[in-house]
């Protein structure tokens, strides 16, 4: 009786475990529903039924006694990382599929939230660096523009990553993140020119902009859940205005420092 | 043609910097950041053929949206890494910055249109994704249907 219990527990903390995973990482909430639905039909359970939003994660399914198990997983977003979404989406369909067995799901399952994130250290900064530096190109920008562009993307980034590991919160990383991007060029357009600047600032302020939870706000509302896609774009609307305000300052103290009004 | 080129790989550079940054799946960035530039083609010719922006913009991200679809079914992976990744070049970064330019130097009728330009470009965006989902799987269901019929006959 009491192993039967334990086994019904562990179904819900696989459950739990795969859509919080999910909805940490930055995929949308119909997502987190569906797969914690098919795997709890994978493994035989009744009645499964689950419901998730951006900051939470329920789960309810039948047990073999007939008796209903439910819990509540409270979601703290960890950041974007698509890899880990993808990889519990791949375990879900392998379970489904009946390719792996419940024991090997929940290993990978637990191996996947242990595994460090690619990439970080110095190729994040060159991420940050390429994003920026292709997309002043894009915004009309010359060769100049793109090398400057990269420096800023690559010191933002690393502003970035500095903030994140002393736990900072996002919000405060994105203003300051969008102020130093539109200061340092700026600045150089100031002291040395023969620099397109709006090509540069808007290429710099590309990583930052919230293209994620605009996919996300669309596809939740496409399936009609209309709770979590106003949360997605309130994220969304609320990360552009960040990012504007923070371009907003930077070039209104190089304004203030030049001697004009802001 | 050259400036095209140009468009094409500054927009896929630029998406697979940003797919990195996503910590999106290793095998997902080449052709990511390639339906990424293909879709910022079409908008580029689009403009260059003289329609409007914002309708090259709803052209360009439903093109990019069915395309992501495609490829997230081939390479079975999660649809949301190609998606997002086909819509990035759209994100009116350019735009959000002008409009905070001509707020900031007091001209603000230009600053209010250049904020409006950029809210059209993110509904533009938005319809274009919902549409070519929309369409993909339209499409997606009708050859299933015939597939299923020609295995029953």
């Amino acid at each position: 009786m009491e192993k039967q219990a334990n086994r019904a527990f562990d179904a819900l903390g696989f459950l739990q475990l795969a859509g919080k995973m999910i909805m940490e990482y930055g995929g949308e909430t119909f997502r987190v529903e569906e797969t914690m639905q098919r795997m709890g039909c994978a493994f035989g359970l009744e009645d499964v039924e689950s419901f998730a939003v951006p900051s939470g994660v329920f789960v309810s399914f039948r047990d073999e006694h007939g008796q209903v198990q439910s819990g509540v997983c409270r979601v703290r977003r960890k950041g974007t990382d698509l890899k880990k979404v993808d990889e519990v989406n791949r375990i879900s369909r392998m379970l489904v599929g009946g390719e792996i067995t419940k024991g090997e799901a929940y290993a990978r399952l637990q191996q996947i939230e242990r595994e460090k994130p690619f990439p970080t250290g110095i190729p994040r900064l060159l991420a940050g660096g390429l994003c920026a530096g292709g997309f002043a190109v894009m915004f009309q920008g010359g060769v100049q523009d793109a090398v400057l562009a990269f420096a800023v993307g690559f010191l933002v980034q690393l502003f970035s990553d500095f903030m994140d590991s002393r736990r900072m919160q996002s919000m405060v990383t994105i203003l300051m993140g969008a102020f130093f991007s539109a200061l340092v060029p700026t600045l150089v357009h100031d002291l040395i020119g023969g620099i397109h600047l709006e090509a540069t600032v808007a290429g710099t302020l590309m990583p930052m902009l919230p293209g994620l939870a605009m996919t996300n706000a669309v596809q939740d509302t496409v399936r009609e859940d209309m709770v979590s896609s106003v949360s997605h774009f309130a994220q969304a609307v609320i990360t552009a205005a960040l990012v504007a305000g923070g371009a907003l300052l930077g070039s209104g103290l190089m304004r203030l420092l030049e001697g004009g009004n802001i | 043609m050259r400036e095209l080129l140009l468009a094409f790989l500054s927009s896929a550079v630029g998406t697979l910097g940003f797919a990195m940054l996503l910590h999106a799946p290793k095998r997902s960035w080449l052709p990511g950041s390639l339906v990424a530039g293909a879709a910022f083609l079409v908008y580029d010719l689009l403009v260059r053929t003289g329609l409007s922006e914002a309708s090259s913009i709803l052209f360009g991200s439903i093109f990019g949206s069915i395309l992501a679809q495609i490829l997230a079914r081939k390479m079975k992976m999660i649809s949301t890494v190609f998606v997002t990744l086909s819509i990035v070049s759209f994100v009116p970064g350019l735009g959000l910055y002008r409009c905070m330019m001509y707020l900031e130097s007091d001209q603000a009728s230009l600053g209010v249109k250049a904020g409006v330009d950029a809210m059209i470009c993110i509904a533009m965006i938005t319809l274009g994704l919902g549409v070519g989902g929309f369409l993909y799987r339209m499409f997606h269901a009708l050859v299933e249907g015939w597939k299923r019929k020609a295995q029953g006959t």
